[in-house]
């Protein structure tokens, strides 16, 4: 899943000081089950912004909707009719969701609602862990089902280094180091093996620095 | 606020009673002819966990002052 967090309140009551009248859109996917941007944070944010604006003697109208998802152009056509009414639109999706909504309603300013961090998942109730960086040539066949690029902060793929210590990673204590992970599971699964291989140097050519990526399915195209 | 508004200022709170414990005890207030202050507003739910941040910031939109949450 993709991970966010709220934008805090005052950089949004900012965003949005010169409009009266504006559409707070939930996400109903990633957003709504780590408990940032779905329906209900939509509907607090959009309590929160009216009571602001009226502390401030001015009036806020707002109207809520939340779509499946708002990373698709079918889901975000929904919300067609409410922006048609307001000034604005504050989207609570991910950085994909709001970009989406942005294309989508191009007469009306966009603002986010949240700060997207990471793809990962809930390690435990209300903690999210990053797993995957997205670099389009995995390897978890090879460590473990760790993937070391996500979880280590050097992104080594022959690690440890020398600064893993007692399990830990240098560059920040609180965090385990990969490496010391996947040897550890390695060992136990009796796949040390794996590990003499001496990895090539990695293509990097399929993950973001090539500039944004692009996936054609022929098959699927109409 | 003027001190003397202040002193007059009434707050409107409104309680969220636990259908189980606080509720029933203040059923039982009302049996016993017990009196509480009337800017009091009590509304009876399944269990106070059953609150939500949404129901406390919608009462502050609609007036109430306070929150009392009893469970």
């Amino acid at each position: 899943m993709i991970t966010a967090v709220r934008k805090p309140l005052n950089e949004i009551i900012e965003m949005v000081a010169p409009y009266e009248k504006i559409l707070v859109t939930g996400c109903g996917t990633c957003v709504t089950i780590d408990y940032s941007g779905g329906a209900k944070e939509a509907a607090i944010l959009a309590s929160q912004l009216r009571i602001a604006r009226r502390l401030g003697g001015k009036k806020l109208e707002t109207l809520e909707q939340t779509v499946e998802r708002q990373c698709e152009w079918e889901f975000v056509k929904e919300f067609t009719d409410h922006a048609a009414e307001c000034q604005a639109i504050i989207s609570m999706a991910c950085g994909a969701g709001i970009q989406t909504v942005a294309a989508a309603f191009p007469d009306k300013p966009v603002f986010p609602g949240v700060n997207t961090r990471f793809v990962g998942m809930p390690q435990k109730q209300g903690v999210w862990e990053e797993r995957c960086i997205c670099c389009g040539n995995c390897v978890l066949h090879l460590t473990g089902g760790l993937c070391p690029f996500a979880r280590c902060a050097k992104t080594l793929l022959n690690g440890p280094c020398e600064g893993s210590q007692d399990g830990k990673c240098e560059v920040n204590r609180e965090l385990d180091c990969v490496w010391q992970q996947i040897y550890d599971i390695l060992k136990e699964k009796g796949r040390l093996a794996d590990l003499q291989k001496i990895f090539p140097l990695r293509d990097w050519s399929t993950g973001e620095d090539g500039g944004y990526r692009i996936t054609v399915r022929e098959d699927m195209m109409l | 606020m003027g001190e003397s508004r202040l002193k007059e200022f009434e707050p409107e709170i409104l309680a969220f009673a636990c259908h189980y414990c606080a509720y029933a005890a203040a059923d039982l207030a009302g049996s016993m002819r017990l009196q509480y202050p009337t800017n009091v507003k009590i509304i009876k739910i399944p269990c106070s966990g059953k609150i939500d941040i949404i129901y406390i910031l919608k009462a502050l939109e609609a007036g109430a002052d306070g929150i009392l949450v009893a469970g």
